[in-house]
């Protein structure tokens, strides 16, 4: 009796996710493995050409690019994150709360609108480039915007909430009288910020570093804004096999890579809270 | 059995543990019923198959002779006052009382009557438009008392009602709720972890330890007659004196030799002939501490010995004396002006003498329950 | 003993570093110059060109609308998903709640990818549906896990206490469970309203040659290379808009608060 109200309890929700999420996931997979039609349509039966096309050679750096660009942001993202989380939680109960508002507002801009922003800063004749060339950091043929540097630049402004929330978090949740228990010991300020602050948040590190890791393997809308052909990423390979090249097959195939992909730092995140 | 509450060899396992054992109980029309013991025992567990929010592994639960043991808790005539008060936040003291009503679709005008009646009867009327939140822990409790008895229940279940409470407000509100109890009626059945409250407030206790019951009695019986060493250490103090019977006197009493203490008389409150090993419970207060050796008497028992420690209490103080190998704990209350007189002090040697009568002979002996004793280590 | 001023100014430099862009475009939106690189006085006039824009009109419907449909299914939808992974520990709720995640870890453009397989292997024609679709599946898990949140904290002794009082499961349900997890239900839709109308990816790949919503439309707009200080304009209002709700919202939350304690 209790295990049918269970089951009526639990259908709605989890019929729905069937559908929309199991469903999709094995079709990315299957699909992978199917022909595809001169007109862009999905054939029928079987064939191995899409999985073989994952061979082409040009793949093995897209992969690396994806993974080192998402390694290099996030390694960022957190860098930066920490000492703002550390900052923020050390404030007053009313500050604290004016200072996570701040750091949200920016969000509720629409995300394509904020990258389009980005866009007019870095734009080759714009203000900041004209700025730079003039005191020399940038040279005349150089340029911020259609490159990685843009690319990591904007994934940054991007996910940077995304490592402050959880660390402030973890942050608010930690004994600050710790610290100076290590100062009472000798130890100096930056020796105690990495020895003791840092490890005593690692519930927070570990949520941010996935919480950026993860979605900046599958970035699309950022490297296609404000990156060039030199700093395509996995994401940007699938849109076009998808939309330009019309090769569902192929574009499955892709997905089904990256879907693999992103496992990793999953699995590796479950055994991290195992232990 | 004609109770109107009857818990019938029941019993209750979680997994390897088992809550309650065997447990038949039968509660009387009207009375004030305390299920007494230390957590663990299984008096909450007991409570909570009475009110429905469990069900027995083994047996039944009757009232009024039908049997509601898989009754859901909103079909029976039984209501329960929680430990954490459970007040619904979202609404008013008096829609939080009125609840039962409602459900139950009585007429308006009958629910605001009632509910009026219990704001007064639980003095808060003016707090009636109040939520939960803005109230002490004492109101608190009250609205949780109203909002059960306003449903006229058979039987209400209290757990642990005032055990969040500070001391002196726990006070007054035993008070009250024993007046409540008067004036109402209705079988109270109080589950308490204090054996305090159990003794002031209940027509009759029942004292569990370890899922079974140990004893079941009045307060008065539980305390000058207790069955086992466990409901003697559990509720106040006593000393703990094991013999051997040597030769019987007179039918109503035998003579008893106690290693290291020398031989004493006991009153036989259960049968028992030379050879037999006994050991007897005698509560502090029977003591009579002197500083001379008192007059001979019948059936009277005297040992002298050194005074070990005294703990000064203002209205008593209690001296723990060795005599022989043993350490007795004798309680003296101060009916004159103390000042006046010079009490014995560490080191005195005094006379402890009680009345065969006084001491009471137990019918199970378990070692580990001299730990639930209140006395200094030696 | 001296504290480091370093996390300070670090704050301090991020707090610049996000912003500037914004109000550099807000700025902008002001700007009579065409590209915004540098100033060239004060107009109205992309607002006004705003306003002719009947398409981003439709699109900002279409998205309203959209978000609308999404945030009430998903609350129903993931709400009832909360429950029952709250309620029940099984090999059943196991899979629930792995199906429940997914969507939370999984990269947009997998998403997108996923549903877009299919939909065309089902045969359903790509159009406003599948985006609503697609919008309930992601808003769902949101709604989930803000629910689940605030049951964890939720007294279940109220509910005992209501059973005990004669309500049935359902009455229980409807009179006390429900109004004390309305504000986690409703904080749950409201977070599910923006995603849905933020959202670019997932629906520019389920949506095909149909309806554009706000973000898909600003998206081609900035491609085709269009017009585009109005879309300066439109974020500006955007944003002035986002604030006066939280604002309002703000206001109403505290004059509840107030309300309650007296």
């Amino acid at each position: 009796m209790k295990r049918l109200r269970e089951l009526l309890g639990t259908a709605p929700s989890f019929l729905w996710l069937t559908a929309f999420v199991l469903l999709p996931v094995i079709m990315i997979f299957a699909i992978a493995f199917k022909p595809t039609l001169p007109g862009g349509e999905v054939g029928e039966g079987w064939s191995l050409d899409a999985v073989k096309a994952l061979l082409d050679p040009s793949y093995p750096i897209l992969l690396w690019r994806t993974v080192w660009v998402s390694a290099v942001v996030t390694a960022l993202c957190v860098a930066v994150s920490l000492p703002v989380a550390y900052a923020m939680a050390r404030l007053s109960s009313a500050w604290r709360s004016r200072v996570l508002l701040l750091v949200i507002v920016p969000f509720w801009t629409n995300f394509v609108i904020r990258v389009f922003a980005w866009q007019q800063v870095l734009h080759a004749q714009g203000w900041l480039a004209d700025g730079l060339r003039s005191i020399g950091f940038l040279g005349e043929n150089d340029r911020l915007l259609g490159n990685a540097f843009a690319v990591v630049l904007v994934s940054v402004y991007t996910y940077l909430p995304f490592g402050i929330l959880p660390l402030f978090a973890a942050a608010e949740k930690f004994d600050f009288a710790l610290l100076d228990a290590a100062r009472d010991l000798g130890a100096k300020a930056f020796r105690t910020f990495t020895s003791v602050f840092i490890p005593g948040i690692r519930q927070g590190i570990i949520t941010a570093i996935v919480v950026i890791f993860i979605p900046m393997l599958g970035s699309y809308v950022v490297p296609d804004m404000v990156g060039g052909a030199d700093s395509q990423m996995i994401g940007n390979k699938i849109a076009q096999r998808n939309f330009s090249d019309r090769n569902l097959p192929q574009a499955a195939a892709l997905s089904a890579a990256l879907t693999l992909l992103v496992m990793v730092p999953m699995a590796l995140k479950r055994k991290g809270e195992r232990a | 059995m004609s109770g109107h509450l009857i818990f019938e060899n029941v019993t209750r396992r979680f997994g390897s543990f088992t809550a309650v054992s065997d447990v038949t109980l039968e509660i009387r029309r009207g009375e004030s019923f305390s299920l007494l013991g230390p957590s663990g025992c299984g008096k909450t567990t007991l409570l909570r198959m009475a009110a429905g929010f469990d069900t027995p592994d083994k047996g039944r639960i009757l009232l009024n002779g039908k049997d509601i043991t898989t009754l859901p808790p909103d079909k029976r005539p039984v209501n329960t006052v929680f430990q954490n008060y459970a007040l619904f936040p979202h609404l008013s003291v008096r829609d939080n009382i009125a609840f039962g009503p409602k459900i139950a679709r009585r007429a308006k005008a009958e629910i605001t009557r009632e509910v009026d009646r219990m704001l007064e009867l639980v003095d808060l009327a003016s707090h009636a438009d109040k939520k939960p939140a803005q109230l002490s822990g004492g109101q608190k409790q009250r609205v949780a008392i109203a909002r059960a008895l306003v449903n006229k229940p058979e039987v209400l279940l209290l757990d642990e009602p005032l055990a969040a409470l500070d001391l002196k407000l726990r006070q007054r509100l035993l008070v009250e709720l024993d007046a409540i109890h008067d004036e109402v009626g209705i079988t109270f059945v109080y589950v308490t972890h204090d054996q305090s409250e159990a003794m002031s407030f209940s027509d009759r206790i029942a004292v569990m330890n370890k899922g079974g019951i140990e004893q079941i009695g009045l307060p008065a019986e539980i305390y000058e007659t207790p069955r086992s060493s466990f409901v003697a250490a559990f509720i106040g103090d006593t000393n703990f004196i094991d013999g051997r019977i040597t030769e019987a006197i007179d039918g109503r009493f035998s003579r008893c030799e106690v290693d290291g203490l020398g031989a004493i008389t006991i009153d036989n409150d259960k049968p028992v002939k030379p050879g037999d090993k006994v050991h007897l419970s005698i509560r502090p207060e029977k003591l009579v501490v002197s500083r001379g050796e008192p007059a001979a008497a019948p059936t009277q028992n005297a040992v002298s010995g050194i005074v070990e420690d005294v703990i000064y209490f203002g209205s008593h103080t209690r001296y723990w004396v060795r005599c022989g190998e043993w350490r007795l704990c004798a309680e003296v209350q101060h009916r004159t002006f103390l000042l006046d007189e010079t009490p014995p002090t560490w080191g005195d040697t005094v006379w402890l003498r009680w009345q065969a009568n006084d001491g009471f002979l137990l019918d199970q002996y378990r070692a580990e329950d001299e730990e639930l004793l209140t006395l200094p280590e030696e | 003993m001296k504290k480091s001023k370093v996390p300070l100014v670090v704050t301090l430099g991020v707090m610049v570093f996000l912003y500037l862009p914004i109000l550099l475009m807000v700025a902008n939106s002001f700007n009579s110059a065409r590209y915004g690189s540098k100033w060239q006085g004060f107009s109205l006039h992309w607002y006004e060109r705003l306003a002719e824009r009947e398409d981003i009109i439709l699109a900002l419907g279409t998205s309203l609308k959209i978000a609308a449909i999404s945030s009430v299914a998903s609350m129903v939808l993931g709400t009832a998903a909360a429950l029952a992974l709250h309620r029940y520990r099984s090999r059943l709720q196991g899979a629930h709640r792995l199906m429940v995640t997914v969507p939370l870890v999984l990269p947009d453009i997998l998403m997108g990818m996923s549903l877009l397989l299919l939909f065309v292997a089902v045969g359903v024609k790509l159009s406003v549906l599948t985006v609503t679709f697609a919008h309930i599946t992601f808003c769902l898990s949101y709604v989930a896990l803000v629910v689940l949140a605030r049951l964890d904290g939720f007294d279940s002794t109220l509910v005992e206490a209501a059973r005990d009082l004669g309500a049935s499961p359902f009455q229980t349900f409807i009179r006390i469970s429900l109004p004390l997890l309305a504000p986690g239900i409703l904080a749950g839709g409201l977070l599910a309203f923006t995603l849905s109308i933020d959202d670019y990816v997932v629906t520019y790949f389920v949506k095909g040659p149909g309806a554009d919503t706000l973000p898909t439309l600003v998206y081609s707009m900035i491609k085709k290379s269009k017009d585009l200080p109005v879309i300066n304009a439109l974020s500006s209002l955007m944003l002035v808009v986002t604030f006066a709700t939280v604002a309002i919202a703000q206001k109403i939350l505290r004059r509840q608060v107030r309300a309650v304690e007296n």
